[in-house]
């Protein structure tokens, strides 16, 4: 059973990555635009309610105005700015040997691997932040309880559905 | 009356509508029965009635309440029919939203069939499928139709995996069908009387407790046996309270013997309505289980389908080599249980055969096993500390009873201490054992064939420990708890994690 070698290239882009030490080729650096445009949707909103809220209610209560809205907004920024590079340097993944290893988190780091002939079903996916970037996330499907789903997000899209292809000729008809 | 389905002639679903089938009439009569409890919903109307005087109204409401769920029940098993066409159940159903589901018998792992109190009486079973789509409402059944046309469905089902799956197969079919029917385990009333007393269960006390307190001004008679007062009240209708005063821990005695008894009874009780007439035979494909009192299951296990073998006992009855094995497929056991209980209470020299059966070997102590790192008593502790903290918090504000919090603390901390002394792990050839607790110790036996993903996990407490964590995802059990071994040296994790990845490979 031998794989083509993953066609990203291997030394990763940060020399300290943790990923270096364990073999694991890093995800697209661009997902960390992904991820940051993302974390702002979610942010911004919140950090605007919070403004509302500080306007509304603490002004009233002669609170100490403007102090609320000031730390959500630094909070907010400093999650934009700083984590999504962070985690995305925390993602990494292996094909190759008959299996995928999906390896993320760094304060819970859980490292993953799937037999390929354990695989049900493939998803590659593509969402709107996604396609800007040209980058896919696969999504691999195993009969297991846990870990009935494993998503690798940051491929390029042609490389998501190269590794597609790659799982696919391995996937067993029967399951048992 | 016990002859299934009528055949139908509706002309409707163009040429083929000759083959389709209705559930049992009887059903009907099992949608009058099931009007008891739901008419409770009734209840705050009924209420209202009273309320605002109109008595009169009470009785008309009643029944057109009743009228409206008989018409709705009929309805729906008018629009209900199904078809057992040549290799797939169809089944058509929904009065207004019709659902058309179509299920190939090759994806039906499991039938199983199940008659209620009523059903028995009435000659009907309701039939389910298990697909292992995940999830109960996925599942397929038919509620109900007549038990012989059940039976017959079932054969059919079947007789067409044997035949299509026979190929593939790695046990020969003449062997398979030599041993076909054997006896495996069966229990006696004597059997289930023991294994009903080891079965003592407090939580039953604490129903009876619960129901004494909120009937107690409806009883006949004012009598609550958790009270010792009312024990006192008893002795001094005899002239005995005068000797009894001066005695009270005879009255604290008969308090805890009826405590006991409740626990002892219920125990029994539980055993005999669930394992009545327990038999586990070894079909062709299959193991099969009967059991029941009241409600008798008919549950068919395809033996490669089995993923794992999980051995649960006590800390008192494992003094006493008694033992109970359940099997993980993606088949769930019934409503509540995910796992199939194959034997509820036996000895290992019961329980060997039926591993054998299944293809697993059950460890002993001589197995090589290793043991986890004590870090995993860090969760029990931090609960610990915070019920400890909330007690002391408590107790500041001048409320004496946060002192049980912080007994409570100290209670799980020592017992998560020495819980954490019991996480065990042994590898045998090509299959894994885990076993933790103490109280109820947990023996779980994984086929690395059965593995279909491996994690390993580190965290910032485990990483500088030089820890990890392997968890498994395994078909079927719960989604809750995965088969994991907590805290082992991280570079034995990473040798466990290659080795069963290569023994799966090769299979």
């Amino acid at each position: 059973m031998t794989d083509t070698p993953a066609a990203h290239p291997t030394d990763p882009f940060d020399a300290k990555a943790f990923n270096a030490a364990e073999g694991l080729d890093p995800v697209d650096p661009a997902y960390a635009k992904v991820l940051r445009i993302a974390t702002a949707l979610n942010l911004i909103p919140l950090a605007i309610g919070v403004s509302v809220f500080d306007h509304l209610l603490i002004r009233h209560v002669d609170g100490p105005y403007g102090l609320l809205t000031a730390l959500a907004w630094l909070a907010a920024i400093v999650v934009i700015l700083a984590f999504p590079a962070r985690r995305v340097s925390r993602w990494g993944y292996r094909i190759g040997d008959g299996q995928l290893r999906v390896a993320r988190g760094w304060l819970l780091r859980t490292d993953t691997i799937v037999p390929f002939v354990r695989v049900q079903h493939i998803d590659v996916g593509q969402g709107p932040i996604e396609r800007w970037f040209g980058l896919s996330h696969l999504i691999v499907h195993t009969s297991g309880t846990h870990n009935s789903t494993v998503t690798l997000p940051g491929l390029p899209a042609d490389l998501a559905a190269a590794m597609r292809e790659t799982i696919r000729r391995h996937i067993q008809t029967d399951f048992a | 009356m016990t002859e299934a389905a009528t055949a139908m002639s509706q002309t409707g679903e163009g040429g083929e509508a000759a083959d389709w089938q209705r559930l049992h009439p009887a059903t009907l009569a099992l949608a009058i029965a099931g009007l008891g409890p739901r008419s409770l919903n009734l209840l705050p109307a009924v209420a209202a009635l009273g309320f605002t005087g109109n008595w009169m109204w009470i009785v008309p409401a009643i029944l057109a309440f009743l009228l409206l769920s008989l018409v709705v029940a009929w309805f729906q098993w008018l629009r209900f029919r199904f078809r057992v066409g040549d290799d797939a159940l169809v089944i058509e159903s929904g009065v207004f939203a019709r659902q058309h589901r179509t299920i190939p018998f090759d994806r039906i792992q499991d039938v199983s069939i199940e008659q209620g109190l009523v059903a028995r009486a009435l000659g009907i079973a309701r039939v389910g499928f298990e697909t292992g789509a995940g999830g109960q409402e996925n599942d397929a059944h038919l509620d109900s139709i007549g038990l012989d046309a059940a039976q017959a469905l079932r054969t059919t089902i079947r007789a067409h995996r044997s035949g299509a799956v026979a190929a593939p197969v790695s046990d020969s079919p003449e062997r398979a069908i030599a041993d076909a029917d054997r006896l495996l385990f069966t229990m006696g009333p004597r059997r289930l009387l023991v294994a009903g007393l080891f079965n003592f269960s407090l939580a039953a006390l604490a129903v009876v407790g619960a129901a004494m307190q909120f009937f107690d001004g409806l009883l006949p008679f004012d009598f609550n046996i958790f009270n010792p007062m009312d024990w006192i009240d008893l002795a001094e209708d005899y002239g005995l309270d005068q000797w009894l005063l001066a005695h009270r821990w005879v009255a604290g005695i008969g308090a805890a013997a009826s405590l006991l008894l409740i626990g002892f009874a219920s125990g029994v009780a539980t055993m005999f309505f669930a394992n009545w007439n327990f038999r586990l035979t070894r079909e062709p494909r299959a193991l099969r289980r009967t059991r029941g009192l009241t409600t008798r299951t008919d549950v068919a296990l395809p033996v490669r389908r089995v993923q794992a073998a999980i051995l649960i006992t006590g800390w008192f009855r494992r003094r006493f080599g008694w033992h109970e094995l359940r099997l993980q497929s993606l088949a769930s056991d019934g409503e509540k249980d995910r796992d199939h209980q194959i034997i509820p209470f036996g000895r290992f020299a019961e329980i060997d055969p039926v591993l054998a059966e299944v293809g697993i070997v059950r460890p002993d102590e001589m197995s090589g096993w290793h043991q986890s790192h004590g870090v995993v008593a860090l969760g029990g502790l931090v609960g610990a500390l915070f019920a400890a903290l909330g007690g002391l918090a408590a107790m500041l504000f001048g409320q004496p009873l946060g002192g049980l919090g912080i007994a409570a603390g100290a209670l799980i901390a020592a017992a998560s201490l020495f819980g954490a002394r019991f996480h065990r792990w042994a590898e045998m050839g090509d299959q894994l054992a885990i076993r933790r607790g103490w109280w109820t110790q947990r023996t779980t036996l994984l086929p690395y064939a059965s593995v279909q993903s491996i994690d390993l996990k580190s965290d910032f407490i485990q990483r500088p420990l030089g820890l990890a964590t392997l968890v498994f995802g395994v078909p079927g059990g719960s989604a809750l708890a995965a088969h994991a071994i907590p805290a082992i040296p991280a570079a034995t994790a990473h040798a466990l994690r290659a080795r069963i990845l290569v023994a799966g490979d090769r299979r």
